[in-house]
């Protein structure tokens, strides 16, 4: 089905946003993880997977191979689903 | 009856207590010999120490009885002093004995030094210099363990748990990255100098005058001297002038720079050029510095055909070696790759120039600013990013001056053995090594701030010259580096695993990474100084580290340390590398290694091994712009191996025990040793061991190169 992380820090005023569609994303039975760049977990995870602007939001398979990523922007969950259904088509 | 040079001292000295003038010799370090005087020991005893003057009489009376009783027959002034340290010990006294130490040498160990080279450092040649140097560092060494840093930091330092870089130059500052507009403004008007310099007019007056600049900077600084922009700010010098001039103009700042095996300790200049294609956009408006110090009217921007001019031909002196074809040691070139240099006109043509020399030479360092990031490079790797005051300041360019006052690295492997697979153990073993850093940067500041009061007539009185209305070294904008060292080992000791083998390994790996990350970011707002993480050369430290684990973590470290055990050939894989033998393809390393990078801010590389392979520029340059544009890799070297022959004289590709084509055994083996090119007889034990453990992408350049475009941006 599909998951997708999220990266946020504190003074990002985006970031809320971001959230905002994870939940919804959640709602919808997505696995989300979400991931405070200030904390040593959300760091590491964000080096992982290249995090240089916030909030990022990387889409992956179950394979963790990434579908999309959006780096600094902040999509709508409608976008995230097609592009989750469009890639398990 | 004792008689000493033929006089009896003994019963004088016992009939008459307070005797101060026995007929007893004395050799004083001063290379003289001074009349027995027991008033000596007091005086010092009172000057160096808080000890009263009544014990310190009684001390003295005890070692003139001592020393008549022994009948010695050369009484030396470091002799006196350890009966008199003695004496202290007695009395339970250990703070007075250690203000009262002698730092000096054995007799056997000098002798050692002057018959053998020093391998601490590959960039020491073996010579009377080299062993002033040595010597010099020794002393210091030990002064700053005792008398600069605590008994706690000493400590650290001495176990392997930290490792205090370039003690031996306690009094400096650790390494410098400035700017050629300082000498283009203000000439060559250094304290104590014998002669004072106008501004040049002409370019190899500027020359001249840069390289008399970087030795006295080397005298100053313990390490690497970096400049910038260095074909841009040679730019206004050289309009009108023909190719032949502008190429003569590049051979000599090279030889210049890579001959200098002259200055202090018989070493050369740890010379750092950062070179641009096009025009830096913090340069662009700046307005330009000619001839004679005066501004040419036109900002540098105008100046993009001389400075492209010049930097091409850098390369071709590069490409050329020295006189026999050897790659140049220094200086080291960094060309930096940006947003803006892929808009240049002319960048494919450079890049293959550059990547050209890379696979015949390896001098070429790629160093990737992205985005808005700009940097100045110096040293093995480390970078400063210009912040906004810095942007400011690159309005008039003689004020980036920059400096890192001094490097810790931490034992990354010990903190494993320590927390004995305890996670929480692991991370409260981290911050507590990294506490001690930070307290050691605190000690080392004091002290050089406390020498820079001294201003001109201080020991570091051309840091404190004030030609802008700021003392050439600027403290404020000084770092304070942290390094690591065995990130690889410690993720072995602590998961079974090494970084390569898995990608929780690799994900373990990053996160004590950020977590140094995220402490360095808390002392620097707790102190307000620029604490940031640096990957440490760690020449010699790799082997250090390993080899006091041995000692202290046997058995466990004895299936941890890399090399062979045997023959002490043993080393930890620097930094936050991932293992030198991995047979993982170059991309592969530049991906995996270039994750760590963004966390380490003062600068990291990844190195990729040639070996014997050559290949050809177009591949190179690909792997260059993938990097740039798919990585967060900071910076690439690529290093071939190679064997020059003194009897025939000539430079082969990789190493060789006889010569390809004379079949002499007279070789010499050439290659990088961390950041920089060098002989391999003079490295050290651990980098022997690494260097035999080196996989060298051979088979991968050779047969893959169309797997050079494949850097995938998904590959997790």
């Amino acid at each position: 089905m599909g998951s997708v992380k999220i990266f946020w820090k504190s003074n990002c005023s985006k970031c809320p946003s971001a959230k905002s569609v994870g939940s919804i994303l959640e709602e919808e039975g997505i696995k989300v993880a979400i991931f405070d760049l200030d904390t040593v977990n959300g760091l590491a995870e964000g080096a992982y997977y290249s995090v240089m602007a916030t909030p990022t939001m990387i889409i992956e398979d179950e394979e963790s191979n990434q579908i999309a990523d959006f780096r600094g922007t902040v999509p709508t969950a409608q976008e995230v689903q097609k592009l989750i259904g469009r890639y398990y088509q | 009856m004792n008689t000493l040079r033929g006089i009896d001292v003994h019963n004088k000295a016992r009939m008459d207590e307070e005797t101060t003038d026995m007929a007893l010799f004395v050799r004083t370090s001063k290379e003289d010999l001074l009349d027995w005087k027991r008033q000596r020991i007091v005086d010092a005893l009172v000057k160096e120490t808080l000890i009263d003057i009544d014990t310190a009489e009684e001390i003295s009376k005890e070692v003139e009885i001592q020393i008549i009783d022994y009948q010695i027959k050369v009484v030396t002034a470091p002799l006196i002093r350890e009966l008199v340290d003695a004496k202290l010990i007695e009395r339970g006294l250990e703070q007075a004995r250690k203000m009262h130490t002698r730092l000096g040498v054995p007799l056997y160990d000098v002798d050692q030094l002057i018959l053998n080279p020093n391998k601490e450092n590959a960039n020491v040649p073996h010579g009377p210099e080299a062993t002033n140097l040595t010597l010099a560092e020794m002393i210091k060494k030990e002064y700053a363990l005792l008398n600069v840093f605590s008994q706690e930091i000493g400590d650290a330092h001495m176990h392997g748990d930290i490792h205090i870089h370039d003690l031996g130059f306690i009094d400096r500052p650790y390494c410098s990255g400035q700017s050629l507009e300082y000498i283009k403004r203000f000439g060559l008007n250094l304290p104590n100098s014998l002669s004072i310099a106008k501004p040049a007019k002409h370019p190899e007056v500027l020359l001249a005058h840069m390289v008399k600049f970087a030795a006295a900077l080397q005298s100053n600084f313990a390490g690497a001297i970096g400049w910038d922009a260095v074909n841009l700010f040679f730019a206004p010098y050289l309009v009108g002038l023909r190719d032949e001039e502008v190429r003569q103009l590049a051979q000599m700042l090279v030889f210049e720079f890579s001959q200098q095996a002259v200055a202090r300790g018989g070493q050369a200049i740890f010379t750092d050029i950062n070179l641009y294609w096009e025009i830096p956009k913090h340069f662009e408006d700046v307005p330009a510095i000619g001839p004679g110090g005066t501004y040419t009217g036109k900002p540098y921007g105008y100046y993009l055909e001389e400075a492209q001019r010049f930097v091409w031909f850098l390369f071709d002196v590069f490409k050329e070696g020295d006189g026999v074809g050897r790659p140049f040691f220094f200086p080291k070139p960094l060309v930096h790759i940006t947003e803006k240099f892929f808009q240049t006109e002319g960048h494919e043509a450079f890049l293959n120039h550059i990547c050209d020399i890379a696979s015949e030479k390896g001098n070429t360092y790629f160093v990737f600013d992205r985005g808005d990031t700009a940097k100045i490079s110096e040293c093995c790797r480390l970078s400063f990013k210009l912040e906004d005051s810095d942007l400011e300041d690159a309005k008039e360019p003689w004020k980036m001056r920059y400096t890192a006052l001094q490097n810790i690295t931490l034992n990354l492997p010990r903190m494993g053995y320590l927390a004995k697979g305890d996670d929480t153990k692991l991370y409260s073993n981290i911050s507590d090594f990294m506490e001690m850093a930070v307290q050691a940067h605190l000690q080392k500041k004091a002290f050089i701030e406390k020498l820079l009061s001294l201003k001109e007539k201080g020991p570091l009185a051309l840091l404190t010259m004030d030609k802008d209305g700021s003392p050439y070294l600027r403290m404020h904008r000084a770092t304070y580096l942290i390094g690591m060292l065995g990130l690889n080992e410690l993720v072995k000791i602590h998961t079974g695993e090494e970084l390569d083998h898995s990608e929780t390994a690799l994900k373990f790996g990053l996160k004590i990474i950020a977590h140094m990350k995220l402490l360095v970011d808390k002392f620097t707002k707790k102190h307000g100084m620029r604490f940031v993480l640096e990957q440490t050369p760690a020449e010699s430290t790799a082997y250090r580290f390993a080899k006091l684990d041995l000692r202290y973590h046997s058995p466990e470290s004895g299936h941890i340390v890399k090399g062979d055990i045997s023959k002490v050939e043993v080393y930890y894989t620097n930094s936050t590398y991932l293992p030198v033998s991995s047979r993982m393809n170059p991309i592969e390393r530049v991906r995996k290694e270039g994750l760590f990078h963004p966390l380490i801010e003062a600068g990291a590389l990844t190195h990729i091994w040639l070996g014997e392979a050559r290949p050809s520029k177009e591949s190179l340059a690909n792997l260059v712009t993938k990097t740039f544009k798919r990585t967060l890799n900071d910076q690439i070297a690529f290093s071939p191996e190679f064997t020059t022959c003194s009897s025939c004289g000539k430079t082969a590709r990789g190493l060789m025990e006889k010569c390809r084509y004379c079949g002499s055994g007279e070789v010499e083996g050439i290659t990088r040793i961390t950041g920089y090119f060098t002989k391999t007889s003079s490295w050290n034990k651990g980098k022997i061991g690494e260097l035999h453990e080196r996989f060298r992408n051979q088979g991968f350049f050779k047969d893959g190169e169309s797997d050079i475009i494949n850097i995938r941006q998904k590959s997790h």
